[in-house]
């Protein structure tokens, strides 16, 4: 019995959803801006303008008022890291020794340096900073300050996105004859 | 040069008609070359996706452009081209053969294609040849990590080799050459890319390396044994895409994963170079350059990269007093800073200061409130200048700034050798000079500056010839679109440094075009442009004449300053991280920190303010300066009203603004004659560092570093050597 009931119930939510789809249908034919699919067509609705329709469309909506969130007192964090720590957003700069770029193109968190040591027993790097080890990577300058500011840090933005010097790279001037370009040492 | 152009050779003739004339000659050959302003843009496919590029722009460039990054070793973009490597094949649509893509010049509407089975076959087959020469040596390679061609073989080299030594005759091997003590050569490792010997004759202007031999058989290096004796050599390090030169006094020491990299500035000159310091269980082990185009490129002096293990030695690690007996004996800090604070107290306001070389902003704002507080004017920084010439930001800046001096055409250089007092400034200029025809000048002793210059003579007198217009090279400058003129810093120190000061100041004014400043002071301290604008007065006699009671020396250790020019009863306290000449006249030492182990502003000599980040955490108990005289005020009673780094940065911008507007540049305005009198009088002009020899030990900190030593002793035997060559010879 339920078996039939679930099926019946189905197929008359199929067959709303297929009456509903018709009725959209009909309403792209009334009017080409009305965006609203469900339900029985409202004449008002089809016969409003588009600013109108806008407008309710505004109403209708969230309003969502930007508010400061600081999980900084939530998060567990100690105070220590929270109050007296300064984090730097940064571009990571080109290893110099090498002409690699693949992995320089985000944006940075890095907290200020602290303490570290050579451990006694077996010589390895130490510290006691649980957060010099975080490596967090944004796609942009401003992802990076509100993830800081969420978390309660105090943060600095060092360096900026400098576009890069266009160069004209010319094979031809090693061997120019009127140029100090050329050069006697190959 | 083996074939001088014919206007060259005229212009070596020395005539200044015959100069104009070469140079005439030359900028129209220059303007019958370059294309027209604004050329239209071209359309190129790379991997399908369009890109718009000027004519002329290489393949390699365009697609770097959509962020592809085509494999190279010996393309650079900083040095000319040389397309020898060949791992930048990539196959272009309706062309029969892979192209260079470091070499060749799109065309319109070319379709690129950097992942096609061609492209990766070409690569591959590079690979294998470069491979087939390369030792195995990775494991013990100080590459190993950091590699080029290790990583280029992972990602487009064959997963299987088809080297077979069927004849067990060994891979090629070729003799370590011996180039000096800062570059180690494994030349087995060389894939003759040729980068060192581009940079080498380009950037540093040092013909020295080259290629010997053909094909199998190529080598690099000097020919005849001898050492690669430049100020730039450590950039070659950087450059060689294998292990084939690395780091000597680095060798062994770690691998590129254990270190942990800090971005900071170097101080060691008043460029203010980029650089990324490499540390590892609080020990600073490498300094590297940092790209930043405005300052130093991606380039790093030999002093600032290698002096670092001066770091390590003579640092005063704990507070010291003298004792009764003469001797300074190491006392804990509440110890010396009552005994400051007391011998302060009785100095009733008769106290100074002088900043030296490596003082950081934050500390000589602190001294300067601190001496404010108890009653005395007298700050000072060690090195001189003009008197009451630091009125004006413009009188002490590099105006035409480090990255302008590029556009230069004309530049008379005053009593300075950039060359080794500024040698990321003097790269500038000899860029300058190869692709801008720029004309040089100077006034001082014979100095080589790896660039041709027309060296005027050595008479003070000639600095009023030019700036009456009278001289001929007067007329160059006169004619010139971007003419400078740079003075040496040490030059202003001379008691007639004023009138010279503002002779060249006015003649500027006339020189001045729109946007661009000619007036120039090549600073040689990292502190000096900061302790100007936070308003310190120059010289340390300014400090010595108000006899004070109390002195205080912030890394002061140039030695300007003796305990014979005090009051007796004077009591030095000095502030510094090294023991050298400021620490041994001291009556109490108070441990400062290096520039690897503290946050503090630097401005440089074109007076952009930059900031070090700690690397390390300073000796002992060593302490941040301004934290010292933080706590001293507090001992003395007068307390300083910043607890930490960012008030004291609140201060430092109500002082001057522009001093936390990091990395940016703040016009300064048109230099100005600082009301001294006018009679340019005094001996010949003379410069400080002449040679190489007299680079590498500047400061306290590279007077501290074994490495410095090593080069000092290495150019001396070099030069031994060529001494006794001659007299052989004759």
């Amino acid at each position: 019995m339920s078996l039939i009931r679930q099926v019946m119930c189905r197929s008359s939510a199929h067959l709303q959803l297929y009456q509903a789809n018709k009725l959209a249908v009909a309403a792209r034919w009334a009017s080409s801006s009305s965006a609203d699919t469900t339900g029985p067509l409202d004449p008002k609705l089809a016969l409003a303008l588009p600013e109108e329709l806008e407008q309710r469309n505004k109403l209708s909506g969230k309003i969502t008022v930007p508010t400061a969130v600081n999980l900084g007192p939530i998060s567990g964090v100690p105070d220590e890291h929270l109050k007296e720590r300064r984090v730097r957003i940064h571009i990571p700069p080109k290893n110099a020794m090498q002409s690699g770029t693949d992995n320089i193109n985000t944006w940075q968190i890095e907290f200020d340096n602290r303490d570290r040591w050579e451990n006694p027993l077996m010589g390895w790097a130490s510290t006691g900073d649980p957060l010099s080890n975080m490596n967090v990577q944004f796609g942009s300058q401003e992802e990076a300050i509100t993830f800081c500011e969420r978390n309660g840090w105090r943060w600095y933005v060092d360096g900026a996105d400098k576009p890069k010097k266009e160069r004209v790279k010319n094979y031809g001037v090693n061997f120019a004859w009127n140029k100090r370009t050329r050069v006697s040492t190959k | 040069m083996i074939r001088a152009p014919l206007v060259k050779a005229l212009g070596a003739l020395g005539s200044p008609t015959h100069q104009m004339a070469s140079r005439a000659v030359r900028t129209s050959a220059i303007l019958a070359q370059t294309p027209a302003k604004a050329p239209e843009k071209i359309e190129v496919f790379v991997d399908d996706i369009p890109v718009q590029v000027l004519p002329g722009t290489t393949v390699l460039q365009a697609a770097a452009q959509i962020g592809v990054e085509i494999p190279r070793f010996c393309y650079h973009e900083r040095l000319a081209v040389a397309g020898n490597c060949r791992m930048c094949l990539v196959e272009v649509e309706k062309s029969p053969k892979p192209v260079a893509a470091c070499a060749m010049p799109v065309m319109k509407g070319w379709r690129i294609k950097t992942n096609s089975d061609l492209t990766r076959k070409a690569r591959e087959g590079v690979m294998e040849f470069l491979l087939m020469n390369h030792p195995l040596d990775c494991p013990i390679c100080d590459q190993g990590g950091e590699c080029d061609l290790q990583d280029q073989a992972m990602a487009f080299g064959s997963d299987r080799s088809r080297f077979t030594d069927i004849n067990y005759t060994g891979k090629r091997a070729v003799e370590d050459k011996d180039i000096g003590p800062l570059v180690k050569t494994i030349m087995t490792r060389c894939i003759h890319c040729t980068r060192c010997i581009r940079f080498a004759s380009e950037i540093a202007g040092v013909d020295d390396l080259g290629t010997t031999g053909r094909g199998n058989d190529m080598q690099i290096g000097t020919y005849v044994e001898k050492l690669f004796l430049t100020e730039l050599s450590g950039n070659v390090i950087d450059l060689c895409p294998v292990g084939a030169l690395t780091n000597k006094p680095y060798s062994f020491v770690a691998r590129p994963w254990e270190i942990r990299k800090v971005s900071s500035i170097d101080v060691l000159d008043a460029v203010g170079s980029n650089i990324v310091v490499s540390t590892r269980t609080n020990e600073v082990l490498r300094i590297l350059p940092r790209e930043n185009e405005d300052v130093n490129e991606e380039w790093l002096a030999d002093k600032s990269r290698f002096a670092c293990d001066g770091l390590k030695r003579q640092r005063l690690v704990a507070p010291m007093v003298r004792m009764p007996n003469g001797e300074l004996q190491a006392v804990e800090w509440e110890g010396a800073l009552i005994a400051v604070a007391k011998a302060v107290k009785a100095a009733n306001g008769k106290v100074a200061g002088i900043s030296g070389q490596l003082a950081d902003l934050e500390a000589q704002v602190a001294l300067k409130d601190l001496l404010n507080k108890l009653g005395s004017e007298a700050v000072a920084t060690e090195q001189g200048f003009v008197q009451g010439g630091t009125d004006s930001r413009a009188n002490y800046l590099l105006n035409s700034t480090i990255a302008g001096l590029e556009e230069a055409d004309a530049v008379l250089l005053v009593g300075t050798n950039p060359r080794y007092e500024a040698p990321l400034v003097n790269t500038r200029l000899r860029k300058a000079y190869v692709h801008n025809e720029l004309q040089i000048a100077s006034i001082g002793p014979k100095i080589d500056l790896s660039y041709e210059h027309e060296n005027l003579g050595a008479d003070a007198a000639l600095i009023k010839d030019v700036c009456s217009g009278s001289h001929a090279f007067s007329k160059v400058l006169e004619g010139a679109k971007k003419p400078a003129i740079i003075i040496g810093a040490d030059l202003l120190e001379r008691p007639d440094g004023g009138a010279i000061h503002a002779t060249i100041a006015d003649y500027c004014k006339k020189l001045k075009k729109p946007d661009w400043n000619p007036f120039n002071v090549l600073q040689t301290n990292a502190a000096q442009v900061g302790a100007f604008d936070v308003g310190y007065k120059a010289g340390a006699q300014t400090a010595v004449k108000a006899q004070p009671k109390v002195l205080f020396l912030l890394n002061a250790d140039a030695g300007k300053v003796t305990r014979e020019q005090l009051p007796k009863d004077c009591f030095v306290v000095y502030i510094g991280s090294h023991g050298d000449n400021g620490a041994s006249i001291a009556d109490a030492v108070l441990p400062g920190a290096a520039y690897t182990e503290k946050q503090g502003i630097y401005v440089n000599t074109e007076g952009r303010p930059q900031q070090t980040l700690p690397g390390v955490s300073p000796p002992g108990m060593a302490r941040e300066d301004w934290k010292i005289l933080r706590a001293l005020s507090e001992v003395v009673g007068k307390p300083l009203p910043y607890d930490n780094l960012d008030e004291l940065r609140n201060r430092l911008e109500d002082v001057a603004p522009h001093l936390t507007r990091l990395g940016q540049l703040e016009p300064a305005g048109e230099a100005g004659a600082a009301g001294a009198s006018k009679s340019i009088g005094g001996g010949p002009i003379d410069i400080k560092l002449k040679e190489l020899r007299d680079y590498f030990m500047t400061d306290a900190i590279s007077r501290a570093s074994p490495t410095m030593a090593k080069c000092i002793s290495a150019v001396n035997k070099q030069q031994r050597e060529n001494e006794a060559k001659q007299s052989v010879a004759i």
